[in-house]
């Protein structure tokens, strides 16, 4: 009887290897995993079909905030090339030597905007101390966590420089990416939210209903590089495609700024 | 030792468990009686139905919620409207969600309980004269309270901890939805938010050892009290 129960062990324990070990395996040797801020979602899976159409080389991607795919990386996490929403959080990782060195680049920019959703759209006048709270009723203003969200913090230099952020302040509704804020305001949940211009575009259920002026934030200028350890040709190749002139009229076309 | 902002996530996570507790045990005695002691058409579907929590991944409950009780759902507008009632980015939503997400807990338990009880009790109570809602209160109720206890301990840990649903259906806004779990996320998101993420998990850790070790007690009350 032993002999059996012995059988049976050995066999699940080599079952369990089996499933582990193939989950542990790379599906593809040579994929690149691009880790990209939440806002480029469209652009960035348009360029990597693109490069995988042309090279036959696959290309991974993953969306979250910024912030989120940084702490990732920084824990870890198998990313090739990183496109962050702003430089803070590039910085983040080149002071944890996580950035291979000289291919940091800064080739896109974006605008800040007010949306609210397309059926409840009014135009709204920002000018120094503007009644936003007015405005919100008793909805709340939903943009990125100012925490760690590029677009949450970009939102809060703006509204302290009209000078509303205090009284807005509590009533944010917070959310983990520029996306996630984008659907509060799409869904109806939030009468207003403060998005990049691109988000903006993407989406037809919401409306612009006030441009922040490039003075009120810092410029936002997104962060491409190549993570240290991946710092091999294709990479390299991928990331130069990106910023090509090819690449860049993608980014264009869904409502970039290039320099 | 702690920030405000913790105290202040600890406080909302005992209050939104307990909140889901008390809103859902009533129901949750009532339909674990029916699955025990009815049999009637449509219930093992509705059986399945209630387990559709546990199976399901958090996040699909969540966006259910905020289809059906968002701002613009069928439900959402109609409170709003009727109670001017919003559960959407408030802390009534967050006990919502984790209510309909800990409802299977209780209910397994409580049915187990009453499936166990022996049902000559309740016939030698018919016999001597006691009508169905006497029946229940004094012979059926009394006699489930070892599960109603571990169900309630088990739903109100589980509601400490829960994070997808919450996240999804009330998004995460200090002092309204912003949860231990929802704290902790943040913290980890944050730059040097290392050290917050490890007090906030060491405060979860010790609450559900303290949640464990509580229902092993009361077991072992209520066990001596009912007697063998």
């Amino acid at each position: 009887m032993r002999s059996v129960y012995a059988r049976i062990a050995t066999g699940l324990a080599l079952l369990t290897l089996a499933v582990v070990g193939r989950s542990a395996e790379t599906p593809t040797p040579q994929a690149i995993t691009v880790f990209a801020a939440a806002s480029l979602a469209d652009a960035v899976t348009e360029l990597a079909a693109r490069y995988e159409r042309d090279t036959e080389s696959p290309v991974r991607l993953s969306f979250a905030s910024s912030s989120t795919l940084a702490r990732q990386i920084e824990n870890g996490a198998g990313a090739d090339v990183f496109l962050s929403a702003d430089e803070e959080w590039m910085a983040y990782l080149d002071e944890r030597r996580l950035v291979a060195a000289g291919t940091w680049v800064r080739p896109i920019g974006n605008r800040l905007v007010m949306v609210a959703p397309t059926d409840r759209a009014r135009a709204v006048e920002l000018s120094k101390g503007f009644n936003l709270l007015a405005i919100l009723g008793d909805g709340r203003l939903s943009t990125g966590d100012p925490a760690h969200v590029p677009a949450g913090r970009y939102a809060q230099q703006a509204l302290r420089y009209f000078g509303v952020w205090e009284t807005v302040e509590r009533r944010l509704a917070r959310a983990e990416n520029v996306r996630a804020a984008l659907a509060l305001v799409e869904r109806g949940e939030a009468p207003l939210g403060i998005v990049y211009a691109t988000d903006a575009r993407a989406s037809k259920s919401v409306r612009v209903v006030a441009e922040f002026p490039a003075a009120s934030h810092e410029p936002i200028r997104y962060s491409f590089a190549t993570m240290s350890g991946s710092d091999r040709a294709s990479v390299r190749e991928l990331l130069a495609y990106f910023t090509s002139a090819d690449g860049l009229t993608v980014f264009r076309a869904f409502g970039f700024e290039t320099p | 030792m702690f920030t405000p902002d913790e105290w202040q996530a600890l406080g909302l996570s005992l209050e939104v468990a307990a909140r889901s507790v008390l809103v859902s045990l009533p129901f949750a005695i009532a339909v674990a009686w029916l699955l025990a002691r009815r049999r009637f058409l449509g219930r093992t579907l509705l059986d399945a139905a209630f387990h559709l929590p546990l199976v399901l991944p958090p996040v699909v409950v969540g966006y259910f919620l905020l289809v059906i009780f968002g701002s613009r759902g069928p439900v959402g507008a109609w409170l709003n409207e009727q109670f001017g009632l919003r559960l959407v980015f408030t802390t009534a939503g967050a006990a919502l969600a984790t209510a309909v997400m800990s409802f299977p807990l209780v209910v397994r338990a409580i049915r187990l309980s009453i499936e166990n009880i022996d049902p000559g009790l309740e016939a030698a109570a018919r016999t001597l004269g006691a009508r169905g809602w006497d029946r229940f209160f004094s012979i059926t109720l009394p006699l489930t309270l070892p599960g109603i206890l571990a169900g309630v301990i088990v739903a109100f840990s589980a509601s400490l901890g829960e994070f997808g649903a919450v996240i999804t259906f009330v998004s995460n806004i200090p002092g309204e939805t912003r949860t231990l779990p929802l704290a902790l996320y943040t913290a980890i998101q944050t730059p040097d938010g290392d050290a917050a993420a490890l007090r906030i998990a060491a405060l979860s850790v010790s609450l559900g050892l303290a949640g464990l070790l509580l229902s092993e007690w009361l077991a072992r009350i209520v066990r001596r009290r009912l007697g063998p």
